[in-house]
């Protein structure tokens, strides 16, 4: 049974297509549905530099979660928003741990060559490391 | 003035080029400027001379140095105040085991290894010490260790690490005349009046569109820049200091804070890391690349011996610990600020100072791979199986936006 399910979310388009997925799933179970959003430092960094880069992610993802909780402001189910730093994949690992999540949902969307190299896909790596069901929802073809 | 806007059109051209680089990259600008800046020189002054450049043009000086200055006054303005005071004594002593032991072993290992003279070696320790506080304050909110005693300490440290290093750069090299004195004894005064001064001017007079605050701070920050400069020591240790003393007051202004930014990393320091960059000579490093290697190697080695042990001792899991201890490793600016200064003193060599900015980019570098590698996201995976508890609020709830549906 699926009580609890965790979109990882960032306001691009193949996250609003996973938004729009966790959405069915959380009204055919009834579940609750926690919204992720994930402000990430640069990969290599440096002072100041990283701390505003965080304020000004924290922020932005204020907006694109607010975003969020309009499309979904007529649903009935209960709903969660979260804004968390560090590296995506670790970051909805760690969230889906803590809150016992039991499905999580995630976009896919394409990575440079360097950060695949640096860091792998997050998408890959939540399959990898989560302790539950995952679904990584793709961009229908054009 | 047709050949000075030809040279600032190139320079921000190099500048934007530096930013989308590290945009698509994914890392901090700053490296990247430092990147392009020993490229252009070398593509530059191949091609059309190094006097296209002009990297030691005063105009261009004046506007790298206003970027360290402004760039170290933000680094210090970080701080918490509030924090600091209540965890001081633990964070001094990690903070200065985690400046001393990479400042003195690098030091001995310039001086007996690499055979540079006394004072290029203690330079070369300066250089090596440095921690970037904002790396370490970006992994403990990953962790969710901002919030916890472990992570407050070490955040701390980090600051007194920096402290020390601007003390250093600003002390070591100074010749300790009446001179020094009157800079100390003006810098005294200075940080006592300050806090006091600052929020009631800003007060009666702050928050209009003339932006009076950025206009007051600058005018600190040049003043007591120029004596320190007339005492032969260091410009950057009063900013860091004066970031440090009005952190509670200016660093909780965000929108000042903001602009500050918008200033320094719009206009500023592109100018100061493209220039450190440029005069990297590249023919010298790769003709004797040990001392480069010898020393980021030294810089590891030395931080995680003096800091590694402290994580642990403050009940920090191995691998947390291990990862907190690498990203102590780094520390872009004050390396670079102190190389810089040790290049234009003339206490290095140019084939000194390359290798010593490509040992300071590549402990921006070299940690950060090896703990992304080897401890995330793995390390949640070896936490659970070894059933190490780990005394971390969840990160997302830590600083959780947590809100329900109405």
């Amino acid at each position: 049974m699926t009580h609890r399910i965790l979109l990882g979310y960032d306001g691009s388009d193949s996250a609003n297509d996973a938004l729009g997925f966790a959405t069915n799933l959380a009204r055919a179970f009834a579940a609750e549905l926690h919204v992720l959003a994930v402000a990430r430092p640069p990969e290599l960094g440096d002072d100041v530099e990283t701390s505003a880069l965080i304020e000004h992610s924290r922020r932005q993802y204020d907006q694109v979660l607010q975003s969020a909780r309009g499309r979904l402001a007529h649903e009935a189910f209960k709903m969660q928003f979260a804004v968390a730093v560090g590296h995506p994949a670790e970051q909805i690992v760690r969230y889906a741990e803590a809150n016992r999540i039991d499905h999580i949902v995630v976009g896919h969307r394409g990575h440079t060559l360097f950060e695949r190299w640096l860091i792998g896909s997050v998408a890959r790596q939540v399959i990898a490391y989560a302790h539950c069901a995952v679904t990584v929802v793709r961009r229908p073809p054009p | 003035m047709t050949e000075i806007w030809t040279q600032a059109a190139l320079w921000m051209g190099l500048a934007l080029i530096a930013t989308l680089l590290a945009i698509w990259m994914r890392v901090a600008t700053a490296l990247s400027e430092i990147v392009i800046g020993t490229v252009a020189q070398l593509i530059i002054g191949a091609a059309l001379g190094s006097a296209l450049l002009a990297a030691d043009a005063s105009w261009l000086k004046f506007l790298a140095g206003a970027g360290a200055i402004l760039l170290t006054f933000l680094a210090g303005a970080e701080l918490d105040p509030v924090v600091f005071r209540k965890q001081w004594k633990q964070a001094t002593l990690i903070g200065l085991v985690s400046f001393a032991a990479p400042f003195l072993g690098c030091a001995a290992i310039a001086r007996w290894l690499l055979g540079w003279t006394p004072e290029a070696s203690w330079l070369a320790g300066i250089a090596m010490s440095t921690t970037s506080v904002a790396v370490v304050y970006a992994v403990m909110l990953e962790f969710g260790l901002n919030t916890t005693h472990y992570g407050k300490v070490v955040l701390a440290a980090c600051f007194i690490t920096d402290l020390a290093t601007v003390v250093g750069l600003g002390l070591i090299f100074a010749p300790f005349t009446v001179k020094t004195l009157i800079f100390l004894g003006a810098g005294v005064l200075a940080f006592v009046i300050l806090p006091w001064l600052t929020p009631r001017f800003f007060k009666r007079f702050g928050n209009r569109p003339s932006e009076l605050e950025a206009k007051y701070l600058m005018f600190c920050l040049f003043g007591l820049g120029a004596l320190a400069t007339w005492a032969e020591s260091e410009a950057v240790l009063p900013a860091y200091l004066i970031g440090m003393v009005l952190a509670g007051t200016v660093g909780k202004d965000h929108a000042l804070i903001r602009r500050l930014r918008t200033l320094t990393f719009g206009l500023l320091t592109p100018f100061y890391f493209i220039r450190a960059g440029s005069l990297v000579s590249l023919p010298a490093l790769i003709a004797a690349p040990a001392a480069f290697l010898v020393l980021l190697a030294a810089k590891m080695v030395t931080k995680i011996a003096g800091v590694y042990p402290v994580t642990r001792a403050l009940r920090s899991p191995r691998q947390e610990g291990m990862y907190t201890t690498l990203l102590m490793s780094t520390g872009l600016t004050f390396g670079t600020i102190s190389a810089l200064f040790g290049l234009s003193h003339q206490i290095v060599t140019q084939a000194q100072y390359s290798a010593l900015v490509a040992a300071v980019v590549g402990s921006a570098v070299v940690p950060t791979l090896i703990a992304n590698a080897f401890f995330l996201p793995r390390h949640l995976l070896s936490q659970r199986a070894a059933g190490e508890a780990t005394h971390a609020e969840p990160a997302a709830q830590t600083d959780a936006l947590a809100r329900r549906n109405p």
